[in-house]
């Protein structure tokens, strides 16, 4: 579409910094700024700079939606199925409705009428939800709703959905109507066959067969991941006030524009008449996307009340009820020779994302290695469970623990060193490098044999690779405003759920402006600004900072051509550095910033620039979203620490290689980078959502029993960091969240079998689960 | 979960500050509640009169009637020390505690750490050393710290981890923090 | 949480004589009948109470508040050089007690392991030890269990990962409280004050319940009795404790296994006397009376710490899911008997 523009052909540098930079050329549209720098080269981008809204939260001051009171606001509280499967006889709403305080009520199922069954498919589904006065009254007016359920046969776990006379989930065709996990959704019309559905094929290719019969060595093992739910700090929240004008939303949200969309179309509203805002955002990790069940509720009830609700989930409806990560079960077998070159790579995968599908794996198995011959078979297996959503690197988190780890069998089975097998099979030159550094940095040589520790303290070594695709979200734009006192704003709804990303929009103006970060404005989490990308699949940075950039350009060029005309030279010969425009040649010709604003024309001038392609082009492109040429990798390596007595496993030390184009906040990233590693730790040795089989209950549906890595569980977490400049964008940067993530348990796993001897399949690895893998539990009384 | 507390003094409220047929039966202490009981609260320095139910936590007196919202409910049952508050010189889980128990002693939040308007070297080097994400868990953490600090000038690494090891961040941002009083400890040479 | 009136006891008499039902009596629903809930409980630091209320698995009329009461707090040494902790002592005091840390350093420990430091300020030693089990079954108001009155345990054929592998006949909780490990191991006592004013001390070992005895209290506690303090014997000077525990997050998490071991070497090194009690494994902490036994008049070595270790397993009847506490906890009590005979010989010496 950009080629109705007039474009022009710019140089760029490209290559990874440390290595030395060559040059690139693209061709870029003639609206967008020249190419920047190296980082090197500059003096905001690729800096430390502090985090633009850490002053608001260091002390409290910063407001989470959780934290925004409107007058007159109402307290929601929901009523949620306490079986597994049922069908509902009958629902009666007036006892509640009428109970003291109450001022809205409404069901969120469809009711049983007319012969129709309402059907209820897992613990915790939302059946009813009220607003009152206070969330007291709103809570015990709950217990006034009369509802008779007629339970029903069920299943929560993925061997008992897969058995042939295992309670079904959905009959017929009723599961496309379910919500999906997300990334990777198995889209399209997949078979299903009972609870099973699939399998979803795709990167299979060549003859597995003829690989196989083709494979000198071949590995095999099946592998276990266990469901992990995402634990943000602040839970879901929105404040949803209805009225004439049309809809405000305050909501602990990754998409405020998403979120405008859904409810727009949900609620019949122009896009123009609803408003969606997130001042802080108290964590995401995929589950904050969508404007979900709850957020329609709010809604509902604001219109019903005529006033603004407020729901705020409690910590047991967050774990049972707010999104997961789907479990899975994966048989993995490699074929290779002997010099390490794969044969054949087949992969059957089995996950549940509860009553929602889209439990794959990702495209770990088919995409990060050569392989002339794949097979992948990825299902969906329905349970009576809280559906999953998207979980920082959805798929490739859990298809990694298979595949890095089946990776690592084969290089022990080769008698090859991991990391030079995969310079064999690898083809990134970016991972190689990766593994390189990150290697000197471990001191990989002095990696032991596995189980090689005398005494029953066993320290090991491992790495793991990843794999994401860089992301781009196309409708994505900002606006700058440069008013005449001098004061530059950047504007979008793109929302800062922890990542720093309104920094990086101060640097990356600050940088073209030649002002300080502190000087540029950022507002942010608002849909009255442009719409901004989402926070999720590592895309932000990669989608907005590229417009913010050009929009800043443009501003200043408008003030050039100011300050060009009073002086009576060509605009071109005028540069601006800290705080002063000067010209290039004579540079004591100058003038502040905020003089020159002045001199504007009008109060305020303002640009406005949406992301354009990739100057190298797509690899995809799907809606809004598109896909970058480039893949995000990251190495890991992990050192552990194994009581084999106790079968406590310590992580004493990670290093996280990671790469993401162009870095912009070094130190933000490296917070990020840590973060995606305790998440990988956390979900190595601590977390499991525990479903009893018996009730369909979670058993651990709060912060005590489902276990998160604390400030003693953390190992030192060393970050190094690629610049990777590829001439793809305004800003050459890309997204870090989420390959952060997904090679840390697989890692840790590779360390333990290093320790040990013993290779650990199934996660969490806890401390039952390592002496049983030791033979040490003989069981039975005594 | 939310019980709420309400600003004093508000008309509307029916006030049921003793239950007089109780005391004559048990000719003991007074019987206050259950609805709502004046009670107050010294909180940064500032004395505050307020009506709370006995049931209202003092997490949600603080985040309710006063409006200090920079204290944070997350999992509501003393598992991830968002709510931190000090209760005099002690560091507690405000969600665990009933506002109506607190009495005569201080109560200092997060907004009342900032000393006429300049910030305290914990949430100096918390910026410093970005050990902030999503912010949410950020209260409670610089809360635990600067108790740490307050009793012991010069933490060792082990201290540190102890002192927030109530804490639960899900964005990760232990290691910043120990590295944040780290530099605190080492710097601040007697 | 459902609303309850408030009411500051003046004294421990008067909350004793206040006080209606044990918090076990007002969270039990037996069949049939429904739930009265029209308790009168007595509340010391809360940690426990509110949790259990905000589960809705308690609903007080009132609460009787003790956490003020001066009499209750405090660790002082007593004329026979015996200590007494107040019911109200918190786990950060008896963390940080430095007499504690010397004559009874297991006690300590545990106590230092406990929970996270915003509750160990709060939680009282009284109220650690009469807290409820951490069973998610009995700590979810959707199931119906046992010990709250109910027909059936839903731990056998559940998820029984965390629970006892000792005396778990019926149910399978374990107890909760890290520092009733150590007390047991000190020959602690309690001191329980009734409602009619008389005082009474009962050893903790007698103050436990077993479910073979009763499903749905793990004390002896009465109606309106209040817990007033713990009493420790004097030590000897040649007593060397410790307290280990193995859980699945380095810090504030409940053990998987805990044992406390209380030796006494005479000079020539021989084991005089050996407390040996094992935590989070059984329904009260369990007194390992095979592996004191065997220790008891030897030499304490390798071979004979490995002995005891298997000796504390005796009698274990493993559930489905956690016979690998067998392995933790014939680990831990030979580390633990290991670690206390190689410890200074005067616990009390600086």
């Amino acid at each position: 579409m950009d080629d109705e523009f007039p474009r022009r052909r710019e140089k760029f540098p490209f290559g990874l910094a440390h290595l030395g930079l060559d040059e690139v050329e693209r061709e870029i549209p003639a609206d967008e700024p020249p190419p920047l720098a190296p980082n090197a080269a500059l003096t905001q981008i690729g800096k430390d700079i502090r985090r633009w809204d850490a002053w608001a939260k260091v002390t409290g001051a910063a407001r989470y939606t959780v934290d925004v009171h409107l007058p007159g606001m109402l307290h929601a509280a929901v009523l949620r199925s306490p079986l597994p499967h049922a069908r509902i006889r009958s629902l009666d709403l007036s006892p509640a409705a009428s109970a003291p305080g109450v001022h809205a009520a409404l069901t969120v199922v469809e009711p049983p009428a007319d012969g129709v069954p309402t059907v209820l498919r897992y613990v915790g589904q939302p059946v009813a939800a009220l607003a009152a006065d206070t969330p007291a009254l709103a809570e015990a007016a709950l217990r006034l709703i009369q509802v008779e359920y007629e339970p029903l046969p069920f299943v929560v776990d993925l061997d008992g959905a897969r058995r042939p006379d295992a309670p079904i989930v959905y009959p017929d065709s009723e599961w496309q109507k379910s919500p999906s996990a997300g990334l990777p959704a198995a889209a399209g019309d997949l078979p299903i066959t009972g609870n099973i559905r699939g399998p979803e094929s795709k990167g299979s290719r060549g003859d597995i067969g003829a690989g196989f019969a083709a494979a000198e060595i071949v590995v095999d093992g099946t592998y276990h991941t266990q469901v992990q739910t995402h634990c943000c700090l602040e839970p879901h929240a929105i404040v949803a006030a209805w009225h004439e004008g049309g809809l405000d939303v305050w909501m602990s949200t990754q998409f405020t524009a998403g979120v405008r969309a859904q409810l727009a179309r949900h609620f019949q509203l122009p896009l123009s008449r609803v408003r969606v805002r997130a001042e802080a955002v108290g964590g995401g990790f995929g589950s904050k996307s969508q404007i979900g069940i709850y957020g329609r509720t709010a809604v509902a009830l604001s219109r019903l009340a005529k006033v603004p609700i407020r729901l705020v989930y409690r910590r047991d409806e967050e774990q049972m009820d707010s999104g997961n990560r789907p479990s899975s079960e994966q048989h993995l077998r490699i074929g290779a020779r002997r010099d390490g070159t794969l044969t054949a790579l087949s992969l059957h995968s089995y996950g549940s994302a509860g009553i929602a599908f889209g439990a794959g794996v990702g495209n770990m198995a088919t995409a990060l290695y050569r392989c002339p011959h794949v097979e992948s078979r990825q299902y969906d297996v329905f349970t009576h469970a809280g559906p999953a959503c998207p979980m920082r690197g959805p798929g490739n988190t859990q298809g990694a623990f298979a595949l890095e780890q089946g990776i690592d069998e084969l290089a022990g089975k080769l008698a090859m060193d991991p990391l030079a097998l995969r310079d064999v099979i690898d083809p990134s030159p970016v991972r190689r490098e990766e593994r390189r550094m990150g290697a000197e940095r471990i001191g990989w040589t002095q990696r032991k044999p596995p189980g090689a520790d005398q005494g029953p303290v066993k320290r090991g070594m491992g790495m793991a690779q990843s794999l994401w695709s860089a992301n781009i979200q196309t409708n994505a734009a900002c606006e700058l405003r440069l008013w005449r006192d001098g004061r530059v704003e950047v504007l979008s709804s793109v929302q800062d759920i922890g990542t720093g990303v309104g920094t990086v929009l101060a640097q990356v103006v600050a940088e073209e402006l030649g002002l300080q970060p502190e000087d540029i404005h950022v507002r942010i989490g608002d849909t009255e600004f442009p719409s901004g990308p989402p926070s999720y699949g590592s895309r932000t940075t990669a989608s907005i900072t590229p417009p913010a950039r050009t929009a800043a350009w443009q501003i200043k060029e408008a003030l050039f051509r100011s300050v060009a005309s009073a002086w009576q030279v060509d605009p071109q010969r005028l540069t601006v550095q800290d705080g002063w425009i000067h010209l290039r040649d004579e540079p004591q010709q100058r003038i502040s910033w905020r003089e020159a604003a002045a001199a504007l024309r009008t109060d305020r001038i303002s640009a406005f620039a949406g992301r354009s392609d990739d100057y190298a082009g797509f690899r995809s492109r799907s809606g809004d979203a598109a896909m970058a040429l480039n893949d995000l990798g990251g190495v890991q390596f992990a050192e552990v620490a194994v009581d084999t007595e106790t079968g406590v496993i310590r992580v004493e030390r990670v290093v996280a290689v990671q790469d993401c184009g162009r870095p912009i906040n070094p130190l933000q990233i490296e917070s990020q980078v840590q973060g995606g590693v305790l998440m990988g730790v956390s979900y190595a040795l601590l977390e499991e959502r525990i479903l009893d089989t018996n009730t369909g209950w979670m058993l651990n549906p709060n912060l005590v029993d489902y276990k998160l890595t604390g400030a003693w569980d953390t190992p030192q977490i060393e970050v190094v960091l690629l610049e990777n400049y590829q001439g793809f964008s305004a800003t050459d940067a890309y997204g870090i969240a989420e390959p952060a993530n997904i090679a840390t348990a697989a890692a840790i796993a590779n360390a333990v079998y290093n320790a040990i001897g013993v290779r650990m399949r199934s996660l969490p690895m806890t401390p039952a689960k390592v002496l049983h893998a030791l033979g040490a539990v003989s069981g039975g009384p005594r | 979960m939310f019980p709420g507390a309400r600003a004093f003094p508000e008309g509307e409220l029916t006030l049921m500050k003793e239950d007089p047929q109780e005391n004559e039966k048990s000719a003991a202490a007074s019987v206050l509640g259950p609805g709502a009981v004046p009670i107050v609260l010294r909180v940064n320095g500032e004395t505050h009169p307020l009506l709370v139910e006995p049931r209202t936590t003092l997490a949600e007196a603080l985040r309710g009637s006063l409006g200090l919202t920079g204290t944070k409910i997350a999992c509501n049952q003393g598992a991830c020390s968002a709510c931190s508050v000090w209760l005099d010189d002690l560091v507690v889980a405000s969600c665990s505690i009933l506002a109506i128990e607190v009495g005569e002693r201080r109560i200092t939040t997060i907004e009342g750490l900032a000393a006429g308007g300049r910030l305290h070297p914990v949430q100096e080097a918390f910026i410093a050393h970005d050990a902030v994400q999503c912010g949410f868990c950020t209260p409670g953490l610089v809360m635990s710290c600067a108790a740490l600090l307050a009793g012991n000038p010069h933490p060792g690494e082990a201290e540190i981890q102890t002192a927030i090891s109530g804490h639960l961040c899900r964005c990760g941002t232990y290691p910043h923090v120990v590295q944040a009083i780290l530099a605190l400890a080492d710097a601040k040479g007697d | 949480m459902e609303a309850f009136q408030w009411q500051q006891a003046r004294s421990p008499a008067e909350a004793a004589a206040l006080v209606t039902q044990t918090t076990a009596e007002a969270m039990l629903t037996l069949q049939g009948t429904p739930s009265a809930q029209q308790a009168i409980l007595v509340k010391a630091g809360g940690v426990d109470m509110l949790d259990l209320m905000k589960e809705g698995l308690v609903n007080p009329r009132r609460l009787v508040d003790i956490s003020r009461l001066a009499e209750l707090q405090g660790i002082s040494r007593e004329g026979d050089d015996s200590l007494r902790i107040g019911a109200l002592t918190t786990l950060a005091q008896i963390a940080a007690h430095p007499g504690l840390r010397q004559s009874h350093a297991a006690l300590a420990q545990a106590a230092a392991m406990a929970a996270s430091p915003q509750i160990r300020n709060r939680a009282t030693l009284g109220g650690n030890l009469l807290q409820r089990p951490r069973c998610w079954y009995l700590r979810s108001a959707a199931h119906h269990c046992l010990r709250k009155g109910g027909g059936h345990c839903f731990a056998f054929a559940g998820d029984n990962r965390y629970h006892a592998i000792f005396a778990n006949h019926g149910c399978a909780i374990v107890h909760p409280s890290t520092p009733a490990t150590a007390l047991l191991a000190f020959h602690a006592q309690v001191e329980l004050l009734h409602p009619q004013g008389q005082r009474r001390q009962v050893p903790l070992e007698d103050f436990f319940v077993l479910p073979e005895a009763d499903m749905h209290r793990e004390n002896i506690l009465a109606a309106g009795e209040i817990l007033t303090a713990v009493w420790l014997p004097p030590q000897i000077q040649t007593n060397r404790s410790i307290y280990l525990q193995v859980a699945e997050r380095e810090a504030f998490d409940w053990p998987l296994a805990a044992v406390a071991v209380v030796v006494d070497l005479d000079a020539a090194g021989l084991c005089q006397r050996a407390s040996i009690v094992l935590g989070a494994v059984a329904p009260a902490p369990w007194r390992a009376r095979q592996a004191e036994a065997l220790l008891t008049g030897a030499t304490i070595n390798g071979k004979t710490a490995e002995a005891a270790g298997e000796a504390a397993l005796a009698g274990a009847t493993p559930l489905a899911q956690n016979a690998y506490k067998l392995p933790l906890l014939a680990t831990l009590v030979r580390r633990a008997v290991l670690a206390a005979a190689a410890l200074p010989q005067d616990p009390r010496a600086s």
